[in-house]
């Protein structure tokens, strides 16, 4: 059975609207209630929220109104209760840590949040214990069995896709890719902007996925002349009905990527529940949020997704601005990390002995473009040194540095590393402050003790 | 190539900051002591507990400084996001924030926070806890909220031996399925003590 079969065996007699840049502009919006291909359990459980009447619930009179002005349906327009087709319920905090390492460190509860410092990343390839955490809202407890992943919008046919079906129509890639978090360092600014405070090096990984190219499923869907952005929902929910949904879009020309997956799979296991189970997108070497976890819809845009978690997080401004100041109007999407590079040996505070070699190891990587080079110092910066490279891999993976370093004098010695990109872009002394606090990417430095 | 080394003990992989002067860089790791686990109380506390600590724990608030207008912003951001906030709560919110967690200004003095309308509600331990806890703003005594009244709590586990350990759990671990399928957050901060009086208090309503 060939692709175009199963393609048409899935294919719904969903026609060409000649309204469809309406239906677009109808159907994507972020409403509690939009029936825009949400997963049952998702649908049912808002609708069962909606009924027990949960705007009620937090003592807000003026709720109903205000929710009706921003256009969201009104509570009873959605009563109607459905018997639960997949029982709602969410993953534990507790659940998600017993899969974790002890290194691991929680930054917040709701939503949760934790990372391991860059000594507990000396890994080739990110253990999936290691990989950092970060929700948005609650971590839902999806099921492979009833999940389906819709593609629509500015396509030639509507897909529908259950997961067997997913997996059997396209060929499935293996890669190593970085995802990190855009507010990953944010605690290094000064003033500190508000957001998950991560460790100094932030909340960051790069595990091997396993998925189908996001561009393969969309070139199998037809994008119209027209599109420009391709939006992925999450099946994630809030504690409150009210929550919106997490809906991020990323442009065309990195949907078409061929790293940029739709992946089920995390260093040849499943995806853990909290890292998006049972599908996910992997838009590597960009922000984090552009990776969309539970992943349920994709929707082609003629024009990037209007949203809250597009317009108004996940910006930073055109033109720096000062610090302390406020967005201003000419604020841009994140998209491509910038150069970055983390020293993940030795660990801070460690003792060595004159004349005794030190490895120094680190790792780095950029969101576009290559690692060129990375240099290490160590007294400050006067004088800098190149390490070695282990260049080649995956386009979005993170690069391997190392030194050998023989300390002459004993005392507290640093080291610091410094990538340059193949754009001839250099890690800087300091990242440019930023209402959010995204794209920390300044010099990583690491101290430790010689001995005699 | 393997790249994981094992050569020291774990203990040297407690960070310690270490200042250095003039250098504008990222420091070698900051060790961040715990934030508060509840808001302080000053004038907004119960609202701002009520409105904010649904979706975050409130250390999300209590371990930031920001200026007023960045108070502003985020809740601006968050009623986006769901937050069940109304228009004229929007200032008693953005005040409580600005005045108690300001990057600008200190806090009021503890008088002067004392002094803030909000004591008399707080007398009673448990009741404190349910309010610092934002859990009234799913559940209230005497009818269903997003969850179930407290009264009808202690009606169904009332003579129920195994009850208060059953609750102190679905406190502490969150749950869903035994009043409907709305999940309930977990609570992992509240300790043993604060479960007893938290489920006393509920099990007399």
């Amino acid at each position: 059975m060939g692709l175009r079969d199963i393609l048409s065996a899935l294919r719904r007699p969903v026609g060409v609207h000649p309204g469809e840049k309406k239906i677009m502009s109808d159907k994507l919006t972020e409403h509690r209630h939009s029936d825009s291909g949400i997963t049952v359990t998702r649908r049912d459980f808002i609708t069962r929220v909606a009924g027990t009447g949960a705007a009620v619930a937090a003592g807000t009179a003026g709720f109903a109104a205000l929710a009706q002005a921003q256009g969201a349906p009104k509570p009873q327009a959605a009563a109607a209760p459905k018997p639960p087709a997949d029982p709602a319920g969410t993953i534990s905090n507790d659940a998600v840590k017993a899969e974790k390492v002890p290194e691991m460190q929680y930054h917040s509860e709701r939503p949760l949040t934790g990372s391991v410092s860059a000594e507990h990343h000396n890994y080739a390839v990110t253990p999936t214990d290691r990989m950092f955490v970060r929700n948005n809202l609650l971590t839902p407890d999806l099921s492979e069995a009833t999940h389906k992943l819709t593609i629509k919008g500015l396509v030639d046919r509507e897909l529908v896709f259950s997961m067997a079906e997913l997996k059997k129509a396209f060929p499935a890639v293996t890669l190593q890719g970085m995802v990190e978090c855009a507010g990953s360092g944010r605690q290094n600014f000064v003033p500190a902007a508000s957001g998950t405070r991560w460790l100094p090096t932030g909340g960051m990984g790069c595990p091997r996925w396993t998925g189908v190219r996001l561009r393969d499923v969309l070139n199998a869907a037809g994008i119209k002349p027209n599109a420009v952005h391709v939006a992925g929902q999450g099946g994630d929910f809030g504690v409150i009905a009210t929550a919106a949904p997490v809906i991020r879009s990323i442009p065309l020309s990195k949907a078409m990527d061929s790293d940029t997956l739709i992946a089920w799979g995390m260093n040849d296991g499943p995806l853990p529940k909290v890292h998006g189970f049972p599908l996910r997108l992997v838009a590597p070497g960009w922000v984090g949020s552009a990776s969309t976890k539970w992943l349920h819809t994709l929707t082609v845009l003629d024009a990037p997704f209007k949203g809250t978690y597009m317009d108004s997080s996940y910006r930073i401004p055109k033109h720096p601005v000062k610090p302390g100041e406020r967005m201003p109007k000419d604020a841009v999407s994140t998209e491509a990390w910038p150069v970055k590079s983390m020293i993940t040996h030795p660990a801070p505070n460690v003792a060595f002995k004159v004349g005794k070699p030190v490895l120094v190891e680190g790792r780095a990587w950029v969101g576009e473009g290559d690692i060129d080079r990375v240099e290490v110092s160590f007294n400050e910066g006067q004088t800098w040194q190149r390490a070695m490279i282990n260049s080649g891999g995956d386009k979005y993976a993170w690069r391997i540095f190392s030194f050998e370093f023989v300390p002459k004098n004993p005392g507290y010695t640093t080291v610091l590393a410094r990538a340059t990109d193949s754009r001839g872009n250099v890690q800087p002394m300091q990242s440019t402050w930023n209402p959010l606090g995204y794209f920390w990417n300044a010099i990583h430095r690491v101290g430790f003790v010689v001995e005699t | 190539m393997t790249i994981h080394r094992n050569f020291f003990p774990a203990a040297f992989a407690a960070a310690v900051f270490l200042a250095h002067s003039g250098m504008a860089i990222a420091p070698l790791a900051a060790q961040e002591q715990e934030p508060p686990r509840t808001l302080v109380q000053g004038r907004g506390v119960e609202l701002t507990t009520a409105r904010c600590v649904i979706c975050h724990d409130a250390q999300h608030i209590t371990r930031a400084k920001l200026s007023r207008e960045e108070w502003a912003f985020n809740v601006k951001n968050m009623i986006e996001r769901g937050a069940p906030i109304t228009p004229e709560e929007i200032p008693q919110i953005v005040d409580y924030l600005a005045t108690y967690y300001s990057r600008d200004s200190a806090p009021p003095a503890e008088s002067a926070a004392a002094e803030a309308p909000v004591a008399a509600a707080a007398e009673d331990p448990a009741q404190r806890l349910l309010t610092a806890n934002a859990c009234i703003a799913c559940h209230a005594v005497d009818r269903r909220l997003v969850g179930p009244g407290f009264r009808e709590i202690a009606q169904r586990y009332r003579g129920d031996s195994a009850a208060s350990e059953l609750l102190a759990r679905k406190i502490r671990d969150g749950g869903a399925g035994a009043w409907g399928q709305v999940p309930m957050p977990p609570h992992p901060q509240l300790t043993a003590a604060d479960l007893g009086l938290m489920v006393s208090w509920i099990m007399k309503q």
